[in-house]
């Protein structure tokens, strides 16, 4: 017994100050956006919208694993990846609020965010976005509060409420469908908040909504299996079971044939014809400006590559090989939805009749829009560092008893 | 409404009579002018208004309904609704849509000394747009004016135009003189294709067969 117990700096806390660090920085230059308006970016009526959208629509992406692995547990029965669910679940509610975070910086009168859920007009793929994020932020809220209850220094500290979040685990089913529903919905409808605008050329097609979906399905997961695999090698506070990580994986490989196959569709039907302004936009992404993103970063390194590795049992079984496939997902959806936002807008719109070459123009984010999207995405890893540290939101071998609480409503009980 | 290409000389008197009339910042123009080819050895303005489309994608996507259709087809604004997330400027065909990225402050150049604007100036944050001048169309019908035919009840670029290339009214009403010109002229629209059904009319340039 030493008399003063001296604090040592370990890793972990280093890892929360610089995130911390980071986080600040962000919100600092949240207020600034906030006092004196979007002319610190370098977004312009041409190019309306740019970094802060794409990394809302990856945190939704990326929040896809929560609705997937609830409605793999809950409705279809596989009670074994209810630990994995819980990760997921978690990590769907801090990728939602950072989605809402980038969106209030996003648009021009932050103060009005709460319009789009007085005003109504269902016509706009955006206003179904706005009231599906919201009621399902509500569900991730009532699906998480079971990991708020178990923690224990909630139950030393409030045994009462910890016992009350810990009973809405027993609607873990109905909520499971009812963001199977809204997730279905708004993951697709994002994509088609871009393909029904006729104006661009390049984003006016039924597949978008596809794809996005799909992409989703692949990136929501694997984030969720990277950050299980990171956990359990980083902290002792978090437990993995391998084969369920495997199994999971060879999941997200699979869908990721599924992508490739709509992509490949999607792509050679773009491919035939000259069509004004997709023609361009399409000769952006395979040979332009976007051309390395598009086929490294989207195609190559997010998508062919992890499939092999996260099919091939052998490649896929090396558990450092598997964390950098699923790395590579989760780089390749945030790539995709880069590409398309960019690819839309970099060519400009004509609309004079005799004018048949078409324009470009440019966008490279400003330092403020990299800083607060840094902020961003820091405070969103901070939350998640606190999640497994203090909530243990990465434990494969805690769940049994509340497992059997559960009623599951649609598969019979084994 | 109704520009005719022929008589258009693009010296940009209605881009400025519009700025005066609607307070429309230096950065942003509701109505622009552009060079548009040529006909014989004569350039070819093309001067842009919003188009008013009676498909306007704007309305269709306005998740807040601040993009919206008047009973008279006008597409308006509501700057009070506007949340400022600007899908209907990457939904719009014309880019006839700003946004106001900051706020703008201190006296208008465009402004002369012996007027002011007839609308209030738009705030920061939201996106601002051409109403064909909605607030002199209604002062004028509640005056018993008739827009198109009484100078204070219509659109101030249309007053504005030296040529005379700019003609407004009503196309419901087959006497009104754009109804006239469209039944007598050939005409055209923009980007008719994406079935916008934009509300302006243009008549093209000839070349001059002396």
């Amino acid at each position: 017994m030493s008399p003063q117990r001296r604090f040592v700096p370990r890793p972990f806390h280093l890892w929360l100050v610089f995130l911390a660090a980071v986080a600040a920085a962000g919100f600092a230059g949240m207020g600034y956006i906030f006092t004196h308006g979007l002319a610190a970016t370098n977004l312009t009526d041409l190019v309306p919208w740019g970094l802060w959208i794409t990394i809302d629509l990856s945190a939704i992406a990326m929040s896809a694993g929560a609705f997937l692995l609830c409605a793999a547990v809950y409705l279809l029965g596989l009670k074994r990846y209810q630990p994995v669910a819980r990760t997921a679940t978690f990590i769907g509610l801090v990728g939602y609020s950072m989605a809402v975070l980038t969106l209030l910086l996003d648009i021009g009168r932050p103060d009005r965010f709460w319009h789009a859920l007085v005003y109504w007009n269902p016509h706009s793929p955006l206003w179904e976005v706005t009231m599906c994020v919201t009621l399902y932020f509500t569900v991730l809220l009532l699906e998480t509060a079971p990991i708020f209850g178990h923690a224990a220094w909630m139950q030393r500290r409030f045994p009462a409420l910890a016992r009350r979040l810990g009973t809405i685990h027993h609607y873990a089913p109905y909520l499971a469908i009812v963001g199977l529903g809204l997730s279905m919905l708004h993951q697709s409808s994002l994509g088609a908040t871009y393909g029904i605008l006729k104006a661009r050329p390049i984003w006016y097609r039924p597949d978008l909504s596809v794809l996005f979906m799909v992409s989703a399905m692949a990136g929501g997961p694997a984030l969720t299996l990277l950050i299980s695999h990171l956990a359990g090698w980083l902290t002792p506070h978090a437990r993995v079971d391998r084969s369920l990580l495997d199994r999971l994986a060879n999941f997200v490989g699979w869908v990721l044939v599924g992508y490739l196959y709509f992509r490949f569709w999607d792509a050679l039907s773009m491919s035939y014809t000259y069509e004004p302004g997709r023609t361009e936009s399409l000769r952006l992404l395979t040979r332009g400006g976007l051309a390395f993103n598009f086929w490294a970063g989207e195609i190559l390194l997010g998508a062919v590559i992890p499939a092999v590795i996260l099919l091939v049992p052998r490649l896929r079984r090396h558990a450092l090989l598997q964390a950098v496939a699923l790395g590579m997902v989760v780089g390749g959806v945030v790539a995709y939805r880069w590409d398309v936002n960019m690819a839309g807008q970099l060519v400009v719109l004509t609309y004079l009749p005799q004018e048949i070459a078409t324009r470009y123009t440019q966008y490279m984010p400003s330092l403020i829009e990299f800083v607060t999207g840094a902020g961003v995405i820091a405070y969103g890893a901070l939350a998640i560092t606190l999640g497994v540290r203090y909530l243990h939101i990465v434990d494969h071998r805690q769940e049994e008893a509340v497992e059997a609480e559960t009623v599951s409503v649609l598969a019979p009980a084994d | 409404m109704v520009i005719d290409q022929q008589k258009c000389t693009g010296c940009g008197y209605c881009t400025l009579a519009c700025r005066a009339n609607n307070d429309v910042p230096p950065d942003i123009s509701w109505n622009r002018v552009i060079e548009a080819g040529k006909a014989g050895d004569k350039t070819v303005f093309l001067s842009r208004p919003c188009m008013h489309c009676e498909h306007a994608p704007c309305v269709e996507v306005c998740m807040v309904g601040a993009s919206y259709h008047r009973p008279d087809g006008i597409v308006m604004m509501d700057y009070d609704k506007c949340i400022g997330c600007r899908y209907c400027e990457v939904a719009c065909p014309y880019s006839v849509r700003a946004f106001n990225w900051e706020a703008f402050t201190g006296p208008n150049p465009a402004v002369p000394a012996w007027g002011e604007p007839e609308i209030e100036r738009r705030p920061r944050g939201v996106v601002e747009k051409c109403s064909f001048c909605s607030h002199r169309i209604d002062r004028g019908l509640t005056l018993g004016l008739k827009p198109g035919v009484d100078p204070s009840a219509t659109p101030a670029c249309v007053v504005a135009c030296p040529v005379g290339a700019r003609i407004f009214g009503d196309l419901n009403d087959p006497e009104s003189q754009v109804s006239q010109v469209l039944a007598a002229q050939p005409a055209y629209r923009l980007r008719e294709d994406l079935g916008t059904s934009p509300r302006v009319y243009y008549l093209p340039a000839r070349e001059e067969t002396a």
